[in-house]
């Protein structure tokens, strides 16, 4: 194992998006950038491999203002970061994001090993991972929740809906894990320093194979979901629990679902 | 007239498929199921003009199929291919959709044609925004979770070639499989759920949600760090975006803060309670009724209530 790349997502912290009540449109004004909390354990996974193999490790990301993630992801253990800032990333499907970061891949000279994350925070669409593999022709394995590495050999073990499937492999491999696979640490005060002193590299798309855009899915709308419930309290204004089960219970029967 | 694929890893997924593929449009509908000669039997009587099956090899990841679809693709030249969101569905489908070079529409809904552009909703931001996007591809791939769509009535009239596909070489060795224990739970056919989360403190207190549940008739689940974390309870329980969806005619939150990624599993319910002990908790947002207050002290009496009313 001599190269690891991690991706990871920039994003916008869902808990800073308020929704306007009478539009029903996101407003994101507030919303901070924040590392997609999947990918927290993409690059963990990945430094333990550097741990126990001494691997280079490698963070890619591809957005629209990426460059102050290099310090955050750094911190985690990565040794250095290339990030790629461009237009095309606004509004990115999973067609394009996997075509620029398989991009991005290829000018590294490619990898062992890639690992991404479930999925996006924001899209969740659980389609980089195995887009990537087929663009750069690595073998693919999903949602792995344990990684051995032996000399040249990798084996997984899968997360699937009816149980764990064990897999070995001995080609380069796209990967994506899930959140259960480790516990990512807080940085510390040491590794947040050094992360100041590892390199942060800016790719520009045209270094990369042109990407064809004409098919992407085209976004419509983004609406938050009406809501029609009733939102009753039924505590409110100092009414006791014993009165408001009895209450809840009425309703519910009324309601016809008890 | 065009033609529509269906691709699943189970015959009930497929036949879901299969019935929302046939609403769509006319046309042909090809399935390609997982299993044996009877999910593709399965799959012509609901609905499907012809069917493959892909069956689990033991050395092989089903996902290993991509490259001999992948060729299937090119000669037939599907508008649109269902693929059945399970885990090993969604990295199929990720996997075709590079291979062809084509848009993948992940856990659509509301799926739509016109004039050649497909529009389907989904949702986004854990599920605080729905999302609707459109493509005028010549394919699309497009997701679809379970209980998304109804089945037809089987109809064993119907009759179709049935083929295997062979299942190509492949990178990755299968070296063994772990059957999850399936503890029979089925979330989606309970007229009533009740949902524990980080509320409870100690696990001793299930005990309490688990006499409501009873009570009630209802069967008990809960949020993602009760079942991944905390290991209190098996994962088929847990709801979520990334769990089990659910549309129950009553569901009630204990303890449940109400993440968006949560919200999405139970959002379809007929009516929501929500049980915290935070006045601010967003899950009271969602719910029809909610009860601010120590669950030690209202499930007591909620269960003893829902005995006497309660005809289950």
């Amino acid at each position: 194992m001599k190269r690891v790349i991690v991706c990871y997502k920039w994003v916008l912290d869902g808990a800073d998006i308020r929704v306007d009540k009478s539009t029903r449109k996101l407003n994101v004004e507030k919303a901070k950038w924040i590392l997609n909390e999947f990918d927290r354990n993409a690059i963990e996974a990945g430094a333990r491999i550097k741990a126990s193999t001494g691997c280079e490790l490698i963070g890619i990301t591809a957005g629209v203002d990426t460059e102050e993630s290099s310090k955050n992801v750094l911190s985690r253990g990565l040794d250095a970061v290339h990030f790629l800032n461009d237009p095309i990333m606004e509004g990115a499907d999973s067609r394009t994001t996997s075509k620029v970061l398989a991009g991005m891949i290829e000018k590294l000279g490619g990898a062992d090993l890639v690992i991404c994350s479930e999925a996006s925070d924001d899209e969740y669409a659980q389609q980089t991972s195995a887009r990537l593999a087929a663009l750069l022709g690595y073998a693919s394995v999903t949602y792995v929740q344990h990684i051995e590495v032996s000399g040249e050999q990798i084996k997984l073990s899968r997360k699937l809906d009816d149980g764990t499937e064990d897999v070995e492999v001995a080609d380069a491999t796209v990967i994506s894990v899930v959140p259960d696979i480790n516990d990512p640490p807080i940085p510390s005060l040491k590794q947040i320093l050094g992360a100041k002193k590892k390199p942060s590299t800016a790719v520009a798309l045209a270094e990369l194979r042109v990407i064809d855009r004409s098919s992407q899915l085209r976004t419509e709308s983004v609406l938050a979901p009406e809501v029609a419930r009733k939102q009753i309290q039924l505590t409110a204004g100092g009414v006791s629990i014993a009165d408001a089960v009895l209450k809840l219970t009425q309703q519910l029967s009324s309601d016809g679902v008890l | 007239m065009s033609t529509q694929w269906v691709i699943a890893e189970t015959a009930s997924l497929a036949a879901e498929l299969i019935g929302g593929a046939r609403e769509l449009q006319q046309g042909t509908v090809i399935a390609f199921v997982g299993g044996d000669n009877s999910t593709a039997t399965s799959a012509v009587v609901h609905g499907a003009d012809s069917a493959f099956t892909l069956p689990l090899q033991p050395g092989a990841m089903w996902e290993d199929y991509t490259y001999a679809l992948a060729e299937k693709a090119a000669i037939d030249c599907p508008s649109l291919i269902w693929v059945g969101a399970t885990k090993r569905g969604r990295s199929l489908a990720a996997l075709l959709a590079a291979i062809i070079d084509c848009p993948c529409i992940s856990e659509g809904k509301n799926i739509r044609v016109l004039d050649g552009r497909v529009t389907a909703d989904r949702m986004v931001m854990g599920g605080l925004a729905n999302k609707v996007v459109s493509t005028d591809a010549p394919t699309t791939i497009i997701t679809v979770s379970a209980g998304t769509y109804e089945a037809r009535a089987s109809d064993p009239g119907r009759s179709g070639s049935i083929e295997v596909l062979v299942l190509p070489s492949a990178k990755v060795k299968v070296t063994g499989r772990h059957l999850r224990e399936s503890s029979q739970v089925n979330l989606n056919a309970a007229k009533r759920v009740v949902g524990v989360g980080r509320g409870f403190v100690e696990k001793a207190d299930l005990a309490l949600a688990e006499e409501l549940a009873k009570a009630l008739g209802a069967e008990l689940a809960c949020s993602r760090p009760i079942a991944e974390f905390l290991n209190w309870m098996p994962e088929e329980r847990y709801l979520g975006i990334s769990g089990q969806v659910i549309k129950p005619d009553l569901y009630i939150a204990i303890g449940i803060s109400g993440q968006p990624q949560h919200v999405y599993g139970v959002r379809d319910a007929r009516v929501i309670v929500s049980i915290n002990k935070d006045e601010n908790a967003p899950m009271n947002e969602t719910a029809d009724y909610s009860i601010v207050g120590d669950l030690r002290e209202v499930l007591p009496a909620l269960s003893s209530a829902v005995s006497k009313v309660a005809c289950v």
